[in-house]
């Protein structure tokens, strides 16, 4: 059989528990378009208490749709392997004869696909009931700006999940750690030039800041003239640099960490 | 022989764990879980792992399904260095854990198994037929369609012995595979898995286990491991025969506390394990001939001790242990547990 | 009764200790204190950077001080409310010790309790430095003119959520394992609906009619007043301190009743369905 068939099935194999799993239990609809939608009316009332336009607001339903990938990224990638290796999974992954590229993206894929319902759920409740302007300049534009930020991102989730491997508790409380810091430091709710142009570009390693940012420029091209980061085009070819690093890396480092994790015997560690 | 010739070679097999500080134990920050192990399995034996909870079965299982490097030493499973090519090695194994769970609760028994069947490159509808196949011979035929979380701990089992054997691995490695079921599952899959090996006599399986019984049962030949070293290898009937120069007695004794004490320094005992029962102490005795047996007598009795019961037996797996180790494995057991 | 109380002791002692344990003992002691800084500290720098740009005074703007107090005890509300339904779902898909946890001989609502007050530990030190680095950071002026409001605040506050907590633990025994969210929703309705981080009066009617039914509402109305001297809603500006206190008390009562009720009522539920072993990874 060719590897491309097995790699493919693999994916298909991967994913699919996750899709079957948001069908199967579908209380999740309701809290996982609810959690981000009740964040984002409150960042949307703090703009209006202190009478900011209502592109701002915009701003916060966006951040919020997208912080469903960030979640989805850090509580169902990156931390995925400590979960997996808690339940006895992980050591089965390992012992087939596949991919672990191949176990990753079917992780992703199944992920992304239910958190993209989520976050147009946000978006389209949120926008509706803010009466927010959601325009798009430039559709083919957006849509290639949000694809490159999604495979960047979930690079990073691979890449995160390989480092992950190692740990046991300490990955749950770091996924914990990347919350709030991200959304600061990814300007979630906010442009991120605001926090000045240097500590923005630092950000950017983390591929929604400037996801994020190119986003917001073909929304509301007048009013981000004055925050953009970067121009559209350059913040795609960082996004693209980034996409093609995490997955490099990721893939490394799934090797690198897998082999230390064999020779420090933590790979079937439990209980941690 | 040459290591691709067999289905399992070590050569001087050694793992330890370091503690960090604060885990020593009584100032130790290293565990020696296998002590130079030199082992070779045959292609087409079903060959088993006998010895104690913590022996380092498992640990050698982990290392030869390269999820463990060793820390010296080398192994080959079908010819193949574990520690150079792993992802080679993985195309001919397979691994069942006793006591684990697989998959996903959220699945049903056969979406489960067919995701790993897709991990292995198994064409789907190839896939749902071997599924179907193996659940009806571990009689789960009628639970394919049910979710693994509505699944009994017997069941989940079963479907991970399927699972491990769904790949028609060239070598499949079974540890505990009755670990912790009701009498009637353990043997289903001990049926299983021998009716297998007979369906498919080119195939090999290592098998780990504590119940003696299940090796004398199963196993063509039996390596009996403890704290780390291979004590023995060959086919339990061997072992057993090499025990019958011997002489096996199982004694009942009264009004004595420690039987050991009183039978310290004794040459002709081979080996001795006590424990107390019903406020008397039974005696498993290896002695070196049957003509020992006397002497052990007078001085159990000059020590106060009343004989209530005696019993010549036929050396089973047990008395091997307890002639190799100097105690029981299920004294082990009582020790660990 | 005797055996009752020592049980539900039992039962508070250990989930306090385990579940310090848990929130602590997975890195070096220094570590951990950066990871209890950090996490707080960010979330307040969110809503800075946001005054930042768009009020016109930046952080002089006269609602910040008491936004910045909201947010900042708000934390209670994040660890003790999702943290305690969050123990049901870790017990039972990742240790495998619910059901142990259940048919051992101390009080399982006692457990729970003990689990949500290892919690509040960890927010008051989260609290505790984000107040810090307001004072310092931000300028934040905090004045202490009403003790007995604070510490009565305070206290009921703190009970009022790890009741309600336990509430939700109750509800988190019945659903799945992405229930864990369960507590992260309520807190998060809690953040808009209660008026953390705004006036109430922005809110359309029904939902301002519900936030001021709430008992965080009156909560951090109550803490806003005494460690500020003045509160945030126009809608609350015509009850005493007193009456504030008065009605964080009945919410607080209420707030345990619910909490035995409801958890009894998921405890049998789970029982006779089998759910206190439940695995629904996927």
């Amino acid at each position: 059989m060719s590897t491309v068939k097995h790699f493919l099935r693999t994916v298909v194999g991967r994913a699919y528990p996750r899709l079957v799993g948001v069908w199967r239990e579908k209380s999740w609809l309701i809290f996982d378009v609810l959690f981000p939608l009740l964040q984002v009316s409150a960042y949307v009332y703090i703009y209006r208490a202190i009478g900011a336009p209502p592109e701002f607001s915009g701003f916060a339903i966006l951040g919020g749709a997208t912080i469903a990938y960030w979640m989805n990224v850090l509580w169902s990638m990156a931390s995925q392997l400590y979960w997996e290796k808690e339940t006895g999974n992980l050591q089965l992954y390992l012992l087939a004869p596949t991919s672990r590229m191949a176990i990753l993206l079917g992780m992703a894929l199944g992920g992304l696909t239910a958190t993209t319902v989520r976050a147009a759920g946000v978006i389209l409740v949120g926008a509706l009931l803010f009466r927010v302007p959601l325009q798009v300049s430039h559709g083919a534009l957006f849509l290639g700006v949000f694809l490159l930020t999604l495979v960047a991102l979930y690079g990073l989730g691979m890449l995160l999940s390989s480092v992950f491997l190692l740990w046991g508790r300490e990955a749950w409380h770091l996924s914990n750690l990347f919350m709030e810091p991200v959304y600061l430091l990814a300007g979630f709710y906010f442009p991120v030039r605001a926090l000045g142009l240097g500590l923005a570009l630092a950000a950017s390693v983390i591929p929604i800041t400037l996801g994020l940012d190119a986003l917001r420029q073909l929304l509301y091209p007048q009013l981000m003239e004055n925050f953009r980061v970067l121009p559209v085009e350059a913040e795609m070819g960082v996004l693209a640099g980034l996409a093609v690093l995490f997955v490099f890396l990721a893939r490394g480092g799934l090797r690198f960490f897998e082999n230390l994790a064999r020779r420090e015997g933590r790979l079937t560690l439990r209980g941690q | 022989m040459a290591s691709y010739d067999l289905a399992v070679k070590t050569e001087g097999l050694t793992r330890i764990f370091r503690l960090r500080k604060r885990e020593a134990r009584d100032g130790a920050r290293e565990i020696l879980a296998l002590d130079r192990v030199t082992l070779e399995v045959q292609r087409g034996e079903l060959f088993g792992l006998l010895g104690p909870n913590g022996a380092g079965k498992t640990t050698l299982i982990k290392i030869l399904a390269t999820l463990l490097l060793p820390t010296s030493g080398r192994a080959y499973v079908a010819g193949i260095d574990v520690v150079e090519n792993p992802v080679e090695v993985r195309r001919h194994i397979n691994m069942v854990v006793g006591g684990e769970t697989s998959g996903y609760g959220l699945l049903t028994v056969e979406e489960n198994l067919w995701m790993f069947a897709q991990f292995y490159g198994i064409p789907s509808r190839e896939a749902r037929r071997r599924i179907l196949e193996l659940l009806a011979l571990v009689g789960m035929a009628d639970r394919a369609k049910t979710k693994v979380y509505h699944l009994s701990s017997g069941m989940r089992q079963k479907m991970n012995i399927v699972r491990g054997f769904l790949t028609n691995p060239e070598i499949l490695f079974l540890d505990e595979p009755t670990l912790g079921l009701d009498v009637q599952t353990a043997r289903t899959i001990r049926e299983f898995v021998r009716r297998w090996l007979e369906e498919h006599p080119d195939r090999t399986i290592l098998l780990t286990t504590h119940y003696m019984h299940e090796a004398d049962e199963l196993c063509d030949r039996v390596a009996i491991i403890d704290r780390g070293r291979i004590l023995a290898c060959a086919a339990p009937w061997e072992l057993k025969t090499a025990l019958r120069q011997e002489a096996v007695f199982r004694l009942r004794v009264e009004g004595i506390a420690d039987a050991k004490a009183a039978l310290d320094g004794m040459p002709e005992i081979r080996a001795l394990a006590q424990h107390a029962e019903d406020g008397q102490l039974l005696l498993d005795l290896v002695l070196a001939s049957e003509e020992a047996l006397v002497s052990v007598l007078a001085r159990l009795s000059a020590s106060g001790a009343r004989l209530a019961e005696l019993r010549k037996e036929e050396p089973t797996l047990e008395d091997v242990f307890l002639a190799l180790v100097g105690r029981k494995l299920t004294e082990d057991q009582d020790e660990h547990s | 009764m005797m055996r009752r109380l020592r049980e539900a002791w039992q039962g508070i002692k250990v989930g306090t200790w385990l579940g310090w344990q848990i929130e602590s003992n997975w890195t070096e002691p220094f570590l951990f204190a950066i990871y209890a800084v950090i996490k707080p500290v960010a979330g307040v720098l969110i809503l800075v950077v946001m005054y930042l740009v768009v009020a016109k005074d930046g952080l002089a703007n006269p609602l910040f001080p008491h936004v910045f107090l909201g947010t900042t005890f708000y934390l209670y509300v994040v660890n003790v409310l999702s943290g305690v339904s969050w123990t049901v779902v870790d017990d039972r898909e990742h240790y495998g010790m619910l059901k142990y946890v259940y048919l051992a001989p101390m009080h399982f609502y006692g457990y729970l309790l003990g689990r949500g007050m290892a919690k509040t530990l960890l927010a008051t030190l989260s609290v505790l430095v984000t107040l810090l680095f307001g004072v310092v950071g931000l300028g934040v002026r905090l004045s202490l003119d009403d003790p007995k409001l604070l510490v009565g605040a305070l206290l009921l506050g703190l009970a009022s959520l790890a009741f309600y907590g336990i509430l939700l633990a109750g509800v988190s025994l019945l659903i799945a394992r992405h229930g864990w969210v369960v507590g992260d929703v309520v807190a998060g309705g809690l953040y808009l609906l209660c008026g953390t981080a705004f006036p109430l009066s922005l809110l359309p009617w029904p939902l301002r009619a519900l936030g001021l039914g709430l008992p965080p509402t009156h909560w951090l109305e109550a803490l806003r007043r005494a460690l500020l001297g003045s509160g945030l809603h126009s809608e609350l500006s015509r009850l005493t301190s007193a009456q504030l206190l008065l009605i964080l008390v009945a919410t607080t009562a209420l707030g345990g009743a619910l909490s035995v009720g409801i958890v009894g009522v998921a405890e049998r539920i789970a029982v006779r369905r089998g759910l206190l072993d439940m695995q629904t990874m996927y």
